[in-house]
């Protein structure tokens, strides 16, 4: 089976670890092998950080620029930092207003190639909700809510479920159905032909 | 069977136990630093008797690793690349000498380089001290390889070299795994001073032997399918093959694979050396030009010996230094193909628009530096106001990030604060020149290579200021405990030893202690350490800038925080965030003037000490 690839880039602090978790733990429990590799660089705190994740059966850790079928950014200058690793035709999701992204400069290059990408912003939600730091899961059910890959939302939510805290678990599940359902939104809008 | 998605260093952690290695010993350096921890999980787990340790250096945890080895015992100690040059002594010996019990060495290598001062290749030192070697492509096929390591070390009592690149390292991938158990060999040491202790007539034996061994490993790795194999039929010929091993060996299958390329033949070498020739030379003979890709420098390329029939790095076919990422492999993959009048994998580089536009965008630019509330940074700090126009030197740790303060002239190796700072003394004394020197050295480095050029320092007679950043942890590579707090590995409890004991007993008779945070008070001590260092009874002053760590220790580096605010008093100079350089700390571009940023700030209070307009003032004070 060809794989289906993700880069996830976000900044220090984060949690894009607990993302690629996510994804990694459902792939795991629809029978999927997974490889992934983490980058940090030399920063604590605030620097760019990207992981990459395979899903089935792949040899080696890195995904090739050029390569990747969809980046999920949790900050808008580190979606465009990745993304020379998203595939002719990929998808790119990102943790910003949908009024700003994408820059006029990057929109050209996403027309010509084929890639279409959607904004929302996860990190507002998260914090309305009461939980700034769901904005990982956030991002996560908003990707579920396209249909993208072999990775669907019940099993993502599923996922997101079995792995919160429990003091967590109820605000966690409301951020993803919300964010879901934004997700949802955008989904049909984009069907139609209003991006 | 259970299943976990480890890192490539916990898949090492279970190949570790799962060949029943007995003792693991290892300094923390990225990217190993994981393989210790998982090991303690795993073992914890499974109720096993592991001994495991965090050791002062990786000479010492290799010499602790080969006394169990040579008991009968498997033993295994692992390290980052550089810190097997400071095991060197203890590997090339033991090469030699050889084991009983299995003795497996893991050094991680870091082409990049991402988080250390070379990028050295470990199977180079492999080839020199004359010790096999096994290079992993994956973290699954990492942990297969301790197993055959330990087996081919207790076979042939030779030490073997297990060397996984940081993407076998820090990649994660889904491992099976059954019950782990106990090794219950026993401990037996039989004298033999003709081996154990043996003189030069002894060793050249034991040489003339190891070259012995070397034949019959060769052999033994000509057959060692599937990290040593080829898919040439007799009788085929071809016009260009590739020879690969280790990380780079997945993406060129995954690349072929991708392509539909089956008329490439490869020649896989995951054990590399001793160089297995009965299984390379039908392989070359096939081929009228191989290219060969390897990480991180030429071993294969030096090897295979037929450089007129290779593309590699010696004719420019492959870059000479970093990562060969995956889009690096297919671009050298193509140029390889096309100089072979091959169609290529890919025509041109459909990548580069993307990379242009993102350089365009001028992205933030977001350089490492120390976390918001560090003791480091004040310790920086005060060096620079205490002493501004000094050399610098100083080592290798979190502090190194110190540079970005001024505070951080010059790093060379582990403990090079120190000897640097005596090289400096004489250098400049012999013009008659007395030159201000504060060196800089983090607490964990001191233990591993700190005292030994301390002693030599004080015997030659330097002069110079020693500022002893301890805080309480070794912190860049992810919070190992540190012996000044007598805490081994997993909490265990262990012999706490003091910095001031080891530096007094080094000769040192000026030492003082500080807590950086007071800034004012480190700054005066540090002058008045310099201004001793010069008089005629001087010598070397020692300060040691203690403040625990606030991100390993928080509750102890901040005992009471400070909510701070910038006032009107701003002037907008900058000092905060362009010297001081606290993340917190950011420049409001309509306002002309500094704020907090509140979710970064940690509460410190230090900036308190550091406006030079006074205009950072304490909003609340709060014990934690």
């Amino acid at each position: 089976m060809k794989t289906y690839q993700f880069v996830l880039s976000g900044l220090g602090g984060q949690g894009i670890l607990f993302m690629t978790k996510i994804l990694a733990q459902t792939a795991l429990n629809k029978g999927f092998n997974i490889l992934g590799a983490e980058t940090h660089g030399m920063a604590q705190r605030g620097g760019s950080v990207v992981s990459h994740l395979k899903i089935g059966d792949a040899g080696a850790s890195l995904i090739r620029a050029g390569a990747g079928d969809c980046l999920i950014s949790m900050h808008e200058a580190e979606a465009y930092r990745y993304l020379p690793w998203v595939k002719p035709g990929g998808m790119i999701f990102v943790n910003a207003p949908a009024e700003v992204f994408p820059d006029a400069r990057v929109a050209s290059y996403l027309d010509t190639h084929q890639i279409t990408g959607f904004a929302m912003e996860a990190g507002k939600t998260s914090f309305e909700l009461g939980s700034p730091r769901s904005t990982n899961l956030a991002m996560v059910a908003f990707f579920g809510a396209f249909g993208q890959g072999p990775l669907d939302a019940d099993a993502l939510r599923e996922t997101v479920t079995y792995m919160s805290p429990d003091p967590v678990k109820e605000i966690n599940l409301k951020i993803f159905d919300t964010c879901h359902e934004q997700g949802k939104k955008s989904a049909e809008k984009s069907a139609h032909g209003i991006v | 069977m259970k299943q976990a998605f480890l890192l490539g260093n916990g898949a090492m952690a279970l190949g570790l136990l799962e060949a029943g290695c007995q003792m693991l010993t290892s300094y923390p350096g990225t990217p190993s630093s994981e393989i210790l921890p998982e090991t303690v999980r795993f073992a914890k787990q499974a109720n096993l008797n592991t001994v495991i340790e965090w050791s002062v250096n990786e000479k010492v945890a290799l010499d602790n690793a080969f006394a169990a080895a040579i008991s009968g015992k498997r033993a295994a100690c692992c390290m980052k690349m550089v810190g097997l040059n400071v095991a060197a002594d203890s590997f090339f010996s033991a090469a030699y000498i050889g084991n009983i019990g299995g003795l497996v060495v893991i050094s991680c290598d870091d082409p990049g380089p991402h988080s250390s001062q070379t990028e050295q290749d470990s199977r180079f030192m492999a080839r020199m001290a004359k010790v096999p070697v096994l290079d992993p492509s994956s973290p699954q096929e990492a942990r297969a390889m301790i197993k055959t390591a330990f087996e081919i070390s207790e076979q042939f009592q030779v030490p073997v070299l297990v060397r996984p690149a940081i993407r076998i390292c820090h990649a994660r991938q889904n491992i099976a795994y059954d019950e782990l158990k106990n090794n219950d060999t026993k401990a037996v040491f039989k004298r033999e001073p003709t081996r154990w202790a043996s003189t030069p007539k002894f060793r050249f034996l034991q040489h003339k032997a190891l070259n012995e061994k070397h034949v019959l490993i060769a052999e033994k790795f000509a057959a060692l399918a599937p990290y040593n194999q080829h898919n040439i039929q007799p009788g085929q010929a071809h016009t260009l093959g590739i020879v690969t091993g280790g990380v780079p060996s997945a993406v060129v299958a995954e690349l072929l694979a991708e392509f539909d390329r089956t008329d490439i033949p490869v020649l896989k070498l995951g054990a590399p050396y001793p160089f297995p020739a009965s299984l390379a030379d039908p392989f070359m003979d096939a081929c009228d030009r191989v290219l060969v890709i390897e990480e991180t420098d030429t071993v294969i390329e030096y090897l295979l010996g037929d450089r007129r029939k290779t593309f590699g790095r010696l004719s420019g076919h492959v870059p000479m230094e970093g990562e060969l990422v995956p889009e690096k492999i297919l671009a050298v993959m193509n140029q390889a193909l096309s100089d072979s009048d091959l169609e290529p994998l890919t025509h041109g580089d459909n990548t580069q628009e993307a990379f242009v536009l993102t350089t365009s965008l001028d992205l933030p630019v977001r350089r490492p530096t120390l976390c918001p509330g560090c003791p480091h940074r004040a310790s920086f700090y005060a060096i620079r106001k205490a002493v501004p126009k000094a050399i610098y030197p100083s080592d290798i740790g979190c502090y190194t990030l110190g540079s970005n303060l001024g505070g951080v002239d010059t790093v060379l190796d582990m403990g090079a604060g120190i000897t640097l700072a005596s090289g400096f003394w004489h250098a400049f004394r012999q013009d008659g020149v007395d030159k201000p020197i504060i060196a800089t050295m983090g607490d964990s480095t001191f233990f591993h290579s700190g005292t030994t050029g301390l002693i030599n320092a004080v015997y030659n007679d330097a002069r110079f200021v020693l500022v002893i950043l301890d805080n309480g942890i070794t912190a860049m590579t992810g919070m190992q405990p540190a012996i000044t707090q007598g805490v081994r590995v997993e909490g265990r409890k262990g012999n706490a030893i003091a910095l001031e004991t080891i530096v007094k007993g080094c000769g040192v008779t000026y030492l003082k202690v500080v807590d950086p945070y007071d800034v004012k008070h480190t700054i005066d001590e540090i002058r008045t350490a310099h201004e001793w260092s010069r008089s005629p009874d001087g010598g070397i002053a020692v300060i040691i800038a203690r403040h625990p760590c606030v991100i390993g220790l928080r509750d102890q580096g901040l005992p009471e925080t400070f909510e701070v605010m910038v006032t009107d008093e701003c002037d907008d100079c900058g000092l905060c965030h362009l010297q001081f350089e606290c993340p917190a700390m950011k420049r409001n571009p309509e306002k002309g003037k500094t704020e907090i940023d509140p979710v970064l700030c940690s509460g410190c209070g230090v900036c308190l000490h550091i406006c030079p307009k006074d205009a950072v003032q304490c909003v609340l004070k709060e014990m934690t």
